[in-house]
């Protein structure tokens, strides 16, 4: 008996050993570099930033990353009208950029599927927005929306459309609308690279026998092209809605969320909160909060996208 | 008689020996360090990097060598500083530095006052080095200074038709302004939007705060009193802003001032689209070029005004090098600090239009001027130099950015008439209040 008990956690050892030695493994050991790295990269990180947003953690005071506050800068956060307004503003600004991104990509989209002659060529121009970096097209667009030496309002100038300059990037609403222009003419190729690649993929026979059944070109548009398009138009909502939701570099050379605060959105005030004001454990947690909004639009856009992939039938 | 004047000429002698020792040994020992790898971050951009290359001149004269980790933009490079202290790798020697970032980096640099002679501090601007400190340290080697003047156009002021309208409707000679009020008076009687603006001003960030701070200060308030309770919301601080308010309001600055940064001023005064422009000496260089300025043949020169308290406000801040406390090799890094803001670094700040930080540079930079046919520039530096004792930097509090960014997007409110000044300035006092009180700062 004592012999039995003695030999029990060898036995164990002996078992671990030969499952990892096993084919069974074989998975797990190969997938174990690519875990380890991205528990180090996503994993550590976020758990480290989740902490400091329960700590005084000012960035030039490392000893301050031990200085728990508990819910302190929640509760502050829960009181704070710069963040909110901030917050509502984000989810103002992706929602209508996204609509509007979606539906110029849409048409976009459509008008270069026609095009039987350079086709590709086109497709290359439409990715030219895309290729440069954000803070280059803050610069040119703040350029031109400058009231007093801006191309937009000189032009207006000289047509005689305007005898008093447009403060374009002052006044609350055409300083929102000039920063969602910018992004727009930035990121609409993303949707319509997507949406063409789904219109090429889109299988003729339906369409032909929408057709033969007397379908009109918009009811072949509602009821066979739009449907299947749908989860590509999903699926780039949800990449988008993240990489708007996340809009910094822009908003940041063309008005730094002013005048007043017109154009605040969230990260403009994190990382003035974390990196100017060094209160990184605040920042954290305003990051924690705004996680909110970007899990709010994925799960809609997940939702919506399984929602269409089973309306398309089989395509799951 | 003859023994006399022997025994005098002989003391006179050795006293002059003496002297002239006492000048050789003032000179600054920049050492050697032979084989050494002197890591630095630098601030980086057209006009600061001409200095660097006098580097490769304290290469050769000491052995070392300068290796350039990191060089940025100041605001790029403030964060990456912020970051190199929360990661705690500081791995580098020398860093550029400001008067208005300094006080946020804590013991990150070392006292330079312990490592150079006092006979080597003599030689920079008592006021500017006395600014350069924080709680006592000298934390940082000034290499150029700031503080802003009038720059204004002479066609607009000697035009005949524009004098005698200013005279039938304000009863006084059209002249640079002297007060604010002045100021305020000629920037709305020049403006005849969209080609001619009276001024424009940083409407953003510090440079907001800044200007703000200067007129406070000019009208005979401040930020603070002397227990670090903001007392920026007095009726001083109310009359400050409705100065900017007043002229936002009259359309004589650009509508889109309350975005603009110094590079957008500069863009507008250089295109002729402004009257005046109170800003920093560097712009003299860029102004006074015929080609790239439409106003260098008529660019005149004032000093900037006075307040209602008849002081001027003074904004004042440096840009500088700073050596950190985890240098490896602090007296390399203390030499190079020393030999970029020597007497032949600051010439060659200076003849870039840049206000030097040794006071006899202001002398051979006017020489400098003259004899190179920068007429403009020799004219400028007097008066630059006169307002440099009325010069102030902001609060050298680490909180004092912090409370700047509580502080600017109120003042915008108030100036695009969200709000009203004092409700703007209450609200930007509480935030103000409570930053410092967590700072324990304010009890």
């Amino acid at each position: 008996m004592t012999t039995d008990v003695q030999s029990l956690p060898q036995t164990r050892t002996k078992d671990r050993v030969s499952w990892f030695a096993s084919p069974r493994a074989i998975p797990y050991v190969l997938l174990l570099p690519a875990i380890v790295v991205i528990l180090s990269v996503v994993l550590v990180p976020l758990l480290v930033s989740f902490w400091t947003s329960f700590t005084a953690y000012n960035l030039t005071k490392p000893a301050t990353l031990y200085q728990f506050v508990g819910l302190r800068n929640y509760q502050r956060l829960l009181t704070n009208g710069d963040f909110w307004w901030a917050f509502g503003r984000t989810f103002v600004f992706v929602t209508i950029t996204l609509n509007l991104e979606m539906m110029l990509g849409l048409g976009l989209a459509l008008l270069v599927n026609k095009i039987t002659w350079g086709q590709r060529t086109l497709r290359t121009i439409m990715m030219f927005p895309m290729m440069f970096s954000p803070i280059l097209v803050g610069f040119q667009f703040k350029y031109i929306f400058n009231d007093s030496i801006g191309l937009l309002n000189n032009a207006l100038f000289d047509l005689h459309i305007i005898n008093q300059p447009i403060p374009w990037l002052v006044d609350g609403t055409l300083a929102n609308f000039s920063i969602i222009f910018a992004e727009i003419w930035m990121s609409t190729s993303v949707f319509a690279i997507l949406l063409l690649a789904g219109l090429m993929a889109l299988p003729k026979e339906p369409i032909e026998a929408a057709r033969v059944d007397g379908c009109n070109p918009i009811q072949v548009f509602q009821h066979i092209t739009l449907p299947f398009l749908m989860p590509f138009v999903y699926i780039a909502m949800t990449i988008r809605s993240l990489d708007v939701a996340r809009a910094y570099d822009m908003v940041k050379i063309m008005t730094n969320g002013g005048p007043a605060g017109r154009t605040e959105l969230l990260w403009t005030l994190m990382t003035r909160t974390g990196y100017q004001n060094s209160q990184m454990g605040m920042a954290n947690a305003m990051g924690y909060v705004s996680i909110i909004l970007s899990i709010v639009f994925t799960f809609y856009f997940y939702r919506k996208l399984v929602a269409a992939r089973t309306f398309m039938g089989g395509a799951q | 008689m003859a023994t006399k004047f022997l025994a005098k000429a002989l003391l006179a002698s050795v006293a002059l020996a003496t002297l002239s020792g006492a000048v050789m040994a003032q000179e600054f020992d920049y050492g050697s360090f032979p084989g050494y790898t002197l890591k630095v971050k630098l601030i980086g951009g057209t006009q600061y990097e001409k200095l660097y290359t006098r580097i490769p001149e304290w290469e050769a004269l000491t052995g070392a060598k300068v290796e350039i980790v990191s060089s940025k933009n100041h605001f790029d490079l403030d964060r990456e500083i912020k970051q190199d202290i929360a990661s705690g790798q500081i791995t580098w020697c020398v860093g550029s530095n400001h008067t208005s970032f300094a006080p946020q980096y804590g013991d990150l640099y070392i006292d330079l006052a312990q490592s150079i002679p006092a006979s080597e501090l003599a030689k920079y601007v008592p006021g500017t080095l006395q600014s350069a400190m924080v709680d006592g340290r000298l934390v940082q080697l000034p290499r150029v200074t700031d503080v802003s003047n009038l720059y204004y156009r002479k066609d607009l002021y000697e035009d005949p038709a524009k004098m005698e309208a200013y005279k039938a409707k304000f009863g006084t000679d059209l002249a640079p302004p002297k007060t604010f009020d002045e100021f305020k008076q000629q920037i709305i009687f020049f403006a005849d939007a969209p080609n001619l603006y009276g001024t424009a001003f940083a409407g953003k960030d510090e440079g907001m705060s800044g200007r703000f701070m200067e007129i406070l200060r000019a009208n005979g308030g401040d930020l603070f009193d002397a227990n670090w309770k903001p007392t920026f919301n007095s009726p001083e601080g109310v009359a400050a802003l409705q100065w900017f308010k007043d002229i936002y309001d009259a359309g004589a600055v650009p509508a889109g001032t309350v975005n603009y940064t110094w590079d957008e001023i500069g863009q507008a005064m250089a295109a002729g689209q402004l009257a005046v422009d109170l800003d920093w000496p560097g712009f003299a260089g860029f102004y006074s070029d015929p080609t790239a300025s439409k106003i260098a043949d008529h660019l005149g020169f004032a000093v900037a005004p006075v307040g209602t308290s008849g002081k001027r406000g003074g904004w004042s801040g440096s840009h500088s090098f700073s050596v950190t406390e985890a240098c490896d090799n602090k007296p390399a890094a203390v030499s190079l600090a020393v030999f970029l803001t020597n007497d032949d670094s600051e010439l060659m700040e200076a003849e870039a239009g840049n206000l030097p930080t040794r006071s006899a540079t202001f002398d051979a930079a006017v020489k400098y001027f003259n004899e190179n046919g920068k007429t403009a520039l020799a004219e400028m530096f007097p008066i630059w130099q006169a307002s440099l004792a009325d010069a102030r930097t902001p609060p050298l509090i680490p909180q004092w950015i912090e409370v700047s960014n509580v502080l600017w997007p109120q003042l915008q409110a108030a100036i695009v008439g969200e709000k009203t000044p004092q409700e703007a300035l209450d609200q930007a006092a509480a935030e103000a209040t409570t930053i410092l009180e967590d700072a324990g700062i304010l009890k």
